[in-house]
């Protein structure tokens, strides 16, 4: 029994693991210097902000608390005839870190309260809004064309035909576009996409934009935001939806207003 | 000790009693251990598929058709297939291996033994909560084989995906199987709950208060509560499932459901019900797979430091905080998911709390750390492995529990990261510590260390191997469960990493066989453990007999006159006093 603990007391597992916790603190933290949030094409700068401040702050803990560890690790290797402690209580340490962590906690949670905010809040009068359908496996966009009243639907009028039920009675559906995959919106301007699932639940993600909105069925869900760079980017499903989730992707094209208003117009001809 | 240890007082026993249906906590721990084993290797092969189509996405080899005829015909995976896999890897591995392991298995064979009780409260219920799992297990595998395979809309099952049929395959017949083995396995989870809480609430051997309770046992009191208290919510929730499935209820399901050119009839349901009833168990279960890892964890460190864990009394509350926030935590699985925005701002608030607690536990680690005499067993090698991941996967549920920062990284690699650090990872490295060091008590063998130190070492850094750059795909964007990310034209730059993380994953898999051989090598040929304390350690399991027969103790149960963590006490001779020992031997010189 005795040669069992002094065979597994091997001090030298414990200094390869003081140095592999070393290693992999510094390789995973260089890392992330190379790995970035896509590059933002929105106003939700603050979301992105509150990223790198907790990046920031973990980051640090990370590195203190992962380094600390394997330096205690390192040290008290494999000290059979040093001197041991029974000391095990300490009110004021422990109340210490628990202040400590709270209160570092706080500004995260207030200024994360403050953003949430912002970005729920109600979209400002002068947004347009479109529609954006999830069904397996694909997104159905909708604009209101210039009269910018959409039509109304009802699942009812469902079909392969008449894709997202509208209701043929209704003139003001008469000028909708719809477009299957795509979507263009003009730089700079607020716009609101209602967000609405044929069948099962979808996440409208825009991983350039900082937003993601589930698709709920029975649920009429909208997000809000302001494109503010000209590009192509891609639209993704983010909610397992069957087996073709993966491709259900869609393009998004940011276009100067004039270049908008004029793809906004040939749609309307196309129509 | 003598060998004839199992019939103490309760005369010969058959095979049929002994063996299979056991009423002695011991054998159905080991029953459940044998079982979790099995299911692990299902669960983790299941990864392995996952991870070839990930890092190698529509390139496999022929030779996969003859063992997946249709889900990898051409030895291309088909979508499908794909979805099955995951969803099933995360379905074995958080019921019916990170629970039934750590809590079923090592909570049924640690309790009696750590609280001085000759068996569970209930050893009848407790025989039927097995009985009631392994049907459970056996139907989860089955579905494998049904048409349409087994489930596929996720382990956590989202209508309407889940409750209409024809939304994929998998929800055909294989996810009915799945809600009729999640009730089983439920019905037994609550059977093996009550057994828990009312067996160390009623069943501690004199001297036991709660405050000297092993934290082991502290973490398995608490998980039976959370048990008892969140799984029925699981089990009505599936159960309206099934409803909705197979009666043409409308729980889940709103009107205007469109799919394969059918309008259903379904009408006033809501899809995010069932998120709320299955969050409200699922966040509950994730401490359900935690806590006994952090238990064992603090067990183990202070065994193999010489020293009292540090801050006892803090590690309890702790846990008993955490344990009582996990139930108000769920809706930060759905803060992209429609509910009001006011839950969001709520559930911000009650999610970074846990962080306090948490942090507690991590400084009161390396507080024990501190001036320890640092024996590197394999098991302590674990421990030590669970405080990196506890550290490294509480920090980053920090990203997630902040609802802005969340709406970016929601459903992405960077929650697959987090939690298979912080859950997966804790939970798996707490078995295995836990195997390690009850080895020697299960069995009356030790496991081969230096096949264990293999072991940890190709697991511990494949692990990091494996989770951490998952982090950095999930800040770039790539979205989980996708079948193929080079769909999209921003993900394809990130194949690399995927690669990366799938060798890793081959080398993790690998890994766990030098495990189970040695697992099975040592139960009949390992060292013979000489003394009934191998580890000197001070927990009361290890004042019972080398082969503890079927009663835990040959005489009197013993007295418990201090608690569990005496290393180097500097009234006491010795390095260490167990629990059983009394308090009297004071130094002469002092």
């Amino acid at each position: 029994m005795a040669e069992n603990i002094q065979a597994t007391r091997d001090a030298k597992h414990g200094m390869a693991l003081a140095v592999t916790l070393w290693a992999i603190m510094l390789v995973s933290v260089a890392f992330f210097f190379k790995y970035d949030l896509p590059e933002l094409a929105s106003d939700r700068q603050s979301q992105d902000t509150l990223y790198y401040v907790i990046l920031g702050l973990t980051g640090v803990a990370y590195i203190v608390i992962q380094s600390l560890f394997a330096f205690y690790i390192w040290k008290y290797r494999h000290r059979d005839d040093a001197e041991g402690s029974y000391w095990h209580e300490s009110h004021k340490m422990e109340v210490a870190w628990t202040i400590a962590t709270a209160v570092i906690l706080v500004p995260i949670v207030f200024a994360g309260l403050v953003i949430w905010d912002d970005v729920k809040a109600a979209p400002p009068e002068d947004v347009f809004t479109i529609e954006a359908v999830g069904a397996q496996f694909q997104w159905d966009i909708r604009y209101p064309g210039p009269d910018g009243q959409f039509g109304s639907w009802r699942p009812e009028l469902y079909s392969l035909e008449n894709y997202l039920g509208i209701d043929p009675d209704d003139a003001a559906g008469n000028d909708d576009i719809h477009l299957i995959n795509q979507m263009v919106l003009p730089i700079d301007q607020p716009v609101r996409i209602l967000l609405r699932s044929k069948d099962v639940q979808h996440a409208f993600f825009l991983p350039h934009f900082r937003v993601k909105q589930d698709l709920m069925p029975g649920i009429m869900t909208s997000v809000w935001f302001t494109p503010t760079k000209i590009g192509e980017y891609e639209i993704a499903c983010a909610e397992l939806c069957g087996l073709g989730h993966y491709r259900m992707r869609a393009f998004l094209s940011i276009r100067s207003q004039a270049d908008y208003d004029t793809w906004l117009a040939e749609q309307s001809q196309a129509n | 000790m003598s060998e004839g240890h199992d019939d103490h007082g309760h005369g010969k026993q058959s095979f049929i009693s002994k063996y299979i249906f056991s009423y002695d906590h011991k054998m159905i721990a080991k029953q459940y251990l044998t079982l979790v084993m099995f299911m692990a290797v299902v669960g983790g092969s299941l990864a392995m598929l996952v991870r070839l189509q990930l890092g190698w996405p529509g390139q496999h080899a022929q030779f996969w058709e003859t063992l997946f005829p249709a889900g990898m015909a051409q030895g291309v995976m088909t979508p499908e297939f794909y979805v099955m896999l995951f969803t099933m890897h995360g379905t074995i591995m958080v019921f019916f291996v990170l629970s039934l392991g750590p809590v079923s298995g090592f909570g049924n064979f640690l309790i009696p033994l750590q609280v001085g009780a000759r068996d569970m409260a209930f050893p009848f219920l407790n025989m039927m909560s097995f009985w009631t799992a392994l049907p459970g297990a056996i139907i989860i595998l089955i579905s494998f084989f049904v048409e349409g395979g087994a489930a596929a809309s996720g382990w956590t099952a989202y209508p309407p995906l889940s409750a209409i049929r024809s939304a994929i395959p998998g929800s055909a017949m294989g996810q009915t199987l799945w809600i009729v083995g999640m009730i089983f396995f439920i019905a037994s989870f609550t059977m093996g709950g009550l057994n828990f809480v009312v067996t160390i609430l009623n069943l501690r051997t004199k001297g036991l208060k709660m405050m000297r309770l092993p934290l082991t046992t502290w973490a398995q009191f608490l998980v039976g509560i959370l048990g008892l208290l969140a799984f029925p919510a699981l089990a009505a929730g599936s159960i309206l499932l099934l409803f909705d499935r197979g009666l043409g209820t409308s729980f889940y399901l709103p009107a205007g459901i469109f799919i394969g050119d059918t309008l259903f009839p379904h009408s006033g349901g809501s899809p995010l019900l069932w998120q709320h009833l299955f969050w409200f168990l699922g966040h509950p279960e994730v401490y359900i797979i935690m806590l006994p890892a952090l238990g064992f964890t603090s067990d183990i460190i202070s065994t193999f430091t010489r020293r009292p864990i540090f801050g006892y009394r803090s590690m309890v509350y702790a846990i008993v905080a955490i344990a009582m926030l996990s139930f108000v935590v769920w809706g930060h699985h759905m803060f992209v998911s429609g509910m009001s925005p006011f839950l969001g701002t709520a559930f911000t608030m009650t999610t970074l709390c846990i962080a306090v607690p948490s942090a507690v536990k991590v400084f009161n680690w390396l507080a024990t750390l501190w001036m320890a005499k640092i024996q590197f067993t394999t098991p302590m090698l674990f421990a030590l492995g669970i405080v990196s991941f506890f550290v490294t996967g509480g920090l980053t549920g920090i990203f997630l529990g902040t609802n802005v920062v969340d709406i970016q990284l929601h459903d992405t690699y960077f929650v697959v990261a987090h939690f298979h650090f912080i859950m997966a990872g804790a939970g798996l490295f707490g078995l295995l510590a836990a195997v390690y060091y009850w080895f020697p008590k299960m069995f009356g063998r030790h496991m081969n260390e230096r096949a264990g130190k293999v072991h940890f070492w190709f697991t511990f850094i494949a692990y990091y191997g494996v989770f951490f750059p998952m982090h950095y795909l999930g800040i770039s964007g790539m979205m989980r469960r996708i079948y193929d990310p080079n769909t999209y034209d921003y993900l394809k730059p990130f194949q690399n990493v995927n690669t990366f993380i799938s060798i890793s994953a081959f080398i993790l898999g690998l890994a766990q066989v030098i495990f189970l051989a040695n697992y099975f090598w040592s139960m009949f040929k390992g060292k013979k453990v000489e003394s009934e304390n191998p580890w000197h350690a001070n927990t009361l399991e290890w004042s019972t007999p080398i082969h503890p027969g079927h009663g835990n103790w040959p005489g009197d149960i013993p007295e418990v006159y201090r608690w569990p963590y005496d290393y180097q006490h500097p009234d006491e001779e010795g390095d260490h006093a167990p629990q059983w020992q009394p308090p009297a031997k004071v130094k002469a010189a002092k």
